[in-house]
């Protein structure tokens, strides 16, 4: 299935977004974003003084890769500074788009639901694409859609832990209760089979940074990543079998008396 | 330096016949000071000294600018804690950058003695060895080392490291009361950067180098631009960082705050780094009782002053290091912008009259020698090509 991911109004053919930190280098993060073929790429301008532009360099060079940027709020605790870095993001960057992050606990990283919905309602009225960072839990993401988010991203599990999906029941709940919304597992991806497994899930799309760029070969991973995500979206197209208890030969077997084959189905 | 010494020094550099040609050609195009090939070195940070030594070492004429004072040079040469760690560096880059740091490693050994023997004065070289410690709940993080290091290595890396358990850990470091684990980098070692810059600069002068101080230049094939004009030379070496930023593609500044404190209470014997999984720290101890703590690494050309959360977080790590860090008194805080290419790999370009030696990045003690060696070795095949 070639299905397109649609967010806000635009149509992308990859369902891997990536962000761009914490490569060994600017040129081996660009050459990951290319094996990773996403068309949507996440930065920060966070601690950069971006008044002054002193890291136009590196953002030229990721904006040449000719993706989508998300500019991300990444480290900030309160509605009031992620507005600010937003419309900074918004002025440096030219894109409305906007990857909300609003975190409420220093140690794991966890969104702060109150000052996320608050700061999403804000935005959403400045005219912002508001893709939130939020928890599995229904009723945040709820709210989130109430304010005039049209595209969620809830966690797998921590930023940077690699721990995939923590709460597979929140998760299910999430795709099950919300089944229009495009939602995209953000954070906590390690592996390409935990990938796999929230695209299999019928998760829109996929997140992630740290398994990629701290990969002893970010580039081979990157290309891991766009396998394991195809691979999940075909699977989760085609319709996977359920499982069963008892084994089911795929090819019949000839050499078995018809009778015993018969005694088997009739346990079923 | 007399010319005739230095002609002399020179003409056992080059084989005889190819001298000949060479200075019979020469003096076509190149202004040269009885025979003796004149190069200009522009940049008066760690590179530019090393070089402006050994190419004044083999009897080159040498001309050395630098756009600012090189009594307190503004290069992240002044501002760095002079590690030389290629196992610790290796984890986070090219596996080239390994190579030229461990060729660095034996270079100083000697470089830094001739050094001090020329000056006098002590350069503090140590090859000590580094620890690399993790508080309890980051323990993984020293396994991760392990592995990453392992894999590109690949294979047997216990003669390059070593697994250290408490008392094991204490006997080294003292100091280290706190921590149950650690490891134990053979091959790393520092120089103290705010010693060795002036003594290469005493031993230049020395040498004869001529010193053009608060000289900005723009280089250029034979040739280097300056307020009062042009200077014609055999060859000029750009090593200007990022004062070069508009000759090399795609070079760029990346920031990096560091602290120095100075306490009695608590001594460390050698570069300890901290490994955490979102906050890094390097302690280097100094003679002095100083202790220089780094360093941020933030993707921007931001030369201010250095932040609150960067204090912070530098001094936080430090205190979890040891609890008698609290009481040390911050003697200076240090920022800088590291000259960067974006593949964070050095960058050496040459064409006829011309060398530029630049993106040292945060591996400017770790690489200047090993370059230095490869620049030289570059300038002789084009002084020679010449003939």
């Amino acid at each position: 299935m070639t299905e397109q991911l649609n967010l806000y109004g635009s149509a992308f053919d990859s369902r891997l977004l990536v962000g761009t930190a914490l490569y060994p280098s600017p040129a081996i993060m660009r050459e990951s974003v290319e094996a990773s073929g996403s068309e949507i790429i996440t930065l920060s301008l966070r601690r950069q003084n971006p008044e002054q532009q002193q890291g136009k360099m590196l953002w030229d060079y990721i904006r040449d890769s000719g993706c989508q940027l998300l500019p991300n709020t990444a480290g900030c605790k309160t509605p009031r500074e992620a507005i600010a870095l937003a419309e900074m993001s918004r002025e440096i960057f030219q894109t409305d788009w906007l990857k909300l992050e609003v975190i409420g606990d220093d140690y794991n990283l966890q969104p702060d639901p109150y000052g996320l919905i608050e700061a999403a309602r804000e935005l959403v009225r400045r005219g912002f694409k508001v893709l939130p960072y939020c928890t599995d839990d229904l009723v945040v993401c709820r709210k989130l859609l109430d304010v005039g988010c049209e595209v969620l991203m809830p966690w797998g599990a921590p930023i940077g832990t690699g721990q995939g999906l923590l709460n597979r029941y929140n998760l299910q709940t999430l795709r099950e209760r919300l089944p229009k919304v495009p939602l995209i597992i953000d954070a906590g991806i390690g592996a390409p089979s935990q990938a796999a497994e929230a695209m299999e899930m019928g998760f829109d799309a996929v997140l992630l940074n740290t398994a990629i760029a701290k990969a002893q070969n970010p580039v081979l991973m990157a290309r891991a990543f766009r396998l394991a995500v195809e691979a999940g979206r075909s699977a989760y197209s085609a319709g996977l079998m359920l499982k069963r208890q008892t084994a089911s030969p795929s090819t019949p077997t000839l050499d078995m008396p018809f009778w015993q084959q018969a005694d088997t189905a009739f346990q079923d | 330096m007399d010319g005739g010494h230095a002609e002399n020094a020179w003409s056992s550099y080059l084989p005889r016949r190819t001298l000949r040609h060479y200075t019979k050609k020469s003096r076509i195009n190149v202004v040269t000071n009885n025979n003796v090939p004149r190069i200009a070195i522009a940049g008066g940070g760690l590179m530019g000294r090393l070089l402006a030594w050994r190419l004044s070492r083999q009897g080159l004429d040498i001309t050395l600018f630098e756009a600012g004072d090189l009594s307190t040079p503004g290069g992240a040469c002044w501002t760095a804690a002079g590690m030389i760690s290629p196992l610790s560096e290796l984890v986070h880059s090219d596996r080239k950058i390994y190579q030229l740091g461990r060729r660095s490693l034996a270079l100083w050994l000697d470089w830094a003695a001739e050094l001090e023997s020329l000056s006098g004065r002590p350069v503090e070289f140590r090859s000590a060895g580094s620890l690399l410690v993790a508080h309890g709940q980051d323990r993984s993080e020293l396994s991760q080392f392990r592995r990453e290091l392992a894999g590109k290595l690949s294979g047997d890396i216990s003669a390059h490291l070593q697994t250290l358990d408490a008392a094991e850990l204490q006997q080294l470091e003292p100091a280290l009361e706190n921590f149950e684990h650690g490891l134990y980098l053979r091959g790393e070692g520092d120089i103290n950067n705010r010693r060795l810059l002036p003594v290469l600069l005493s031993v230049l002068r020395q040498q004869g180098v001529s010193l053009r101080e608060r000289t900005p230049v723009a280089c250029d094939s034979y040739r280097v631009e300056h307020q009062e004009g042009k200077s014609q030379f055999d060859c000029v070496i750009d090593c200007r960082g990022l004062g070069a930023r508009d000759q090399v593609e795609g070079l760029r500044g990346v920031r990096g705050e560091v602290l120095v404190v100075e306490t009695r209470e608590v001594a460390l014997r050698r570069p300890v780094r901290l490994l955490h999984p979102r906050y890094q720290l390097y302690a280097v101890p100094r003679s002095d009782g100083r202790t220089v703590i780094g360093a941020t690494e933030i993707e921007s050309d931001d030369m201010s002053p250095i932040s609150v959360r960067s204090t912070m977080e530098l001094s936080t790590a430090l205190y979890s290091l040891h609890p008698a860090f609290a009481e040390a008194r911050i003697v200076e805080t240090r920022v800088n912008c590291r000259p960067a290419t974006m593949d964070n790999m050095p960058y050496i370009h040459s064409e006829p009259g011309l060398l530029r030696v630049n993106g040292l990045y945060r591996h400017g003690y770790l690489l200047a020698p090993a370059l230095a060696e490869k620049v030289e070795k570059i300038i002789t095949e084009q002084l020679l090509q010449v003939a």
